[in-house]
């Protein structure tokens, strides 16, 4: 393991505003005007979080629903500004999110493909020479040039993780897509992040699913209620984590399960 | 490397901004290629109905018009066809605009780029889609017989005015729309009496005095005008109407931009 760093995360705090409705409509705002009520929420996601990570690593993040896994992943990738603290990040950044590629659904999945690397900052000739590998890692087929609202959910995670896992950034960061596709594709996704493991690049992956956590990560962070509780030894932390988590069913301590 | 830090309120780094913006401008026209091949106006028909929709719709105002005033005659009808074309051009800005950035919403939360090359992509659409009835217009002109002249030239800045307008519109309204999700259900009212105060089923000039004040609440007042001047009838358009349609575009541009990109990082929280 190198001890370059590729990503610097300093006294990080992240609160937002966001709309309580779904779907904030003018028409909502005008019929509450009398009664005064609240449009909006203050989230507080992430507080004091401070984390690095070297090239080499792979790190596994693991939480309960809203514990801020995913807020801190695009704090990373330049997608949210923080509130506080500073983020230092060397090198591309590769994202698989929540919701990966398929911004236009009307479009087929080589337009979306074109469309959302553009979007990242890739050049045509990036992507013509990645496209190939992409297509024949997602299996899709003849499906890549249909309308994205024909494909299953299935369908748009393995393009959403083709993409990602073909570009070879320097950082790529998976928020909850490994555990996604059939068994197979799961399989052959995992297989792909081993692959990936490499002292010249850094992984972050977001996570469920301990055992694969344990399998392919040197290293283990575990996030709750936005702030940082523990890091090091992926069997230690996960052991940790587990252990709480068991307590927590019994004796209810942990409000969000 | 890249740094994030807090930001204040105001603008983003203006510099750096554009320079992210530029480096995507593939983007924008790949967005624009791939929407327009998906609505079909790649093939031979789909062109043909991008044409024929206008082309339809000032029919029907022109039956209007005779209906309403008794008698009409082919200026009218040259004046009606190429001030509606020019309105569809904003109007088109505007619908394809408005949902932009909530229509954009997977893209937004998944990679980090500036939000504002979906409403300017949205304007260029509206621009390919225009260019091929500007082209019938002429031929329109042409059939009708009236005469061409050097000033027609001065629909060139007309024209460019005309899409600052329509992209100063198109940002402003994608961003409304993310706080009121409803702006885009009022839209169509919008338009409509936008296209009834403009200067299209009647010509400026028809104007009663006690409405002129109308034309101070409308940018596309001076603007169509000069069209239709410059086009139509193949004058100088009015100073005074080039200088407020100038205005007018530049003002609404630079509020509607600021507007956009002192909000554009909260998005991702927004949608």
């Amino acid at each position: 393991m190198t001890n370059e760093i590729a990503v610097s995360v300093r006294g990080l705090g992240l609160t937002y505003t966001t709309a309580i409705d779904r779907r904030p409509t003018l028409k909502a705002r005008v019929k509450s005007l009398g009664r005064g009520g609240k449009q909006t929420r203050v989230i507080r996601a992430l507080d004091e979080v401070n984390l690095d990570v070297t090239y080499g690593q792979v790190l596994g993040i693991i939480g309960s629903n809203g514990a801020g896994k995913s807020s801190l992943m695009r704090v990373i990738a330049g997608i949210l500004p923080p509130s506080q603290g500073r983020i230092e990040v060397y090198g591309s950044v590769s994202t698989l999110l929540a919701l990966g590629v398929g911004f236009n659904p009307s479009m087929s999945g080589r337009d979306n493909v074109y469309l959302g690397g553009l979007a990242a900052g890739m050049s045509r000739d990036e992507i013509d020479s990645h496209f190939e590998e992409i297509a024949d890692f997602s299996e899709l087929g003849e499906a890549i040039d249909a309308p994205m609202r024909t494909y299953s959910s299935g369908m748009y995670a393995r393009l959403a993780f083709s993409v990602a896992a073909t570009v070879r950034p320097d950082i790529l960061i998976v928020d909850e897509a490994l555990s996604t596709g059939d068994a197979k594709f799961k399989e052959k996704s995992l297989n792909r992040i081993k692959e990936l493991r490499s002292d010249d690049r850094a992984l972050i992956l977001v996570s469920h699913a301990m055992a694969t956590l344990e399998d392919v990560c040197n290293d283990v962070a575990w996030l709750h209620k936005g702030k940082l509780v523990q890091r090091g030894e992926p069997k230690v932390v996960i052991n940790a984590y587990r252990e709480f988590l068991q307590v927590g069913k019994s004796a209810a301590i942990d409000e969000d399960v | 490397m890249q740094v994030y830090e807090p930001f204040r309120a105001g603008l983003p780094p203006l510099r750096r901004y554009w320079k992210s913006l530029w480096s995507r401008r593939t983007f924008i026209s790949e967005y624009s290629r791939s929407e327009l091949r998906e609505q079909h106006f790649d093939s031979a028909f789909g062109q043909l109905w991008l044409v024929l929709n206008p082309l339809l719709l000032s029919a029907v105002y022109f039956l209007l018009i005779v209906i309403i005033s008794g008698s009409s005659n082919s200026t009218r009808y040259a004046h009606l066809t190429a001030t509606l074309f020019l309105f569809y051009l904003v109007a088109n800005s505007l619908t394809g605009g408005v949902k932009s950035i909530t229509a954009g919403q997977r893209l937004i939360l998944n990679t980090a780029f500036p939000r504002i090359m979906l409403p300017v992509s949205a304007v260029v659409i509206a621009i390919f889609k225009f260019l091929p009835t500007l082209a019938v217009f002429l031929v329109i002109r042409t059939v009708i017989g009236l005469p061409f002249s050097w000033q027609m030239l001065w629909a060139i800045p007309v024209l460019l005015i005309t899409m600052l307008l329509a992209l100063g519109l198109a940002v402003t309204i994608s961003c409304i729309n993310v706080y009121f999700r409803d702006i885009s259900s009022f839209l169509p009212y919008m338009t409509r009496t936008l296209l009834y105060l403009s200067p299209i089923l009647y010509e400026a000039s028809d104007l009663k005095p006690q409405l002129r004040t109308l034309e101070l609440f409308n940018p596309l007042f001076p603007i169509l005008d000069s069209w239709s001047r410059a086009l139509v009838h193949g004058q100088a358009p009015l100073t005074s109407h080039m200088l407020i349609g100038l205005g007018w575009a530049v003002g609404i541009f630079l509020i509607g931009t600021y507007f956009f990109l002192s909000r554009e990082r909260e998005f991702a929280v927004r949608l």
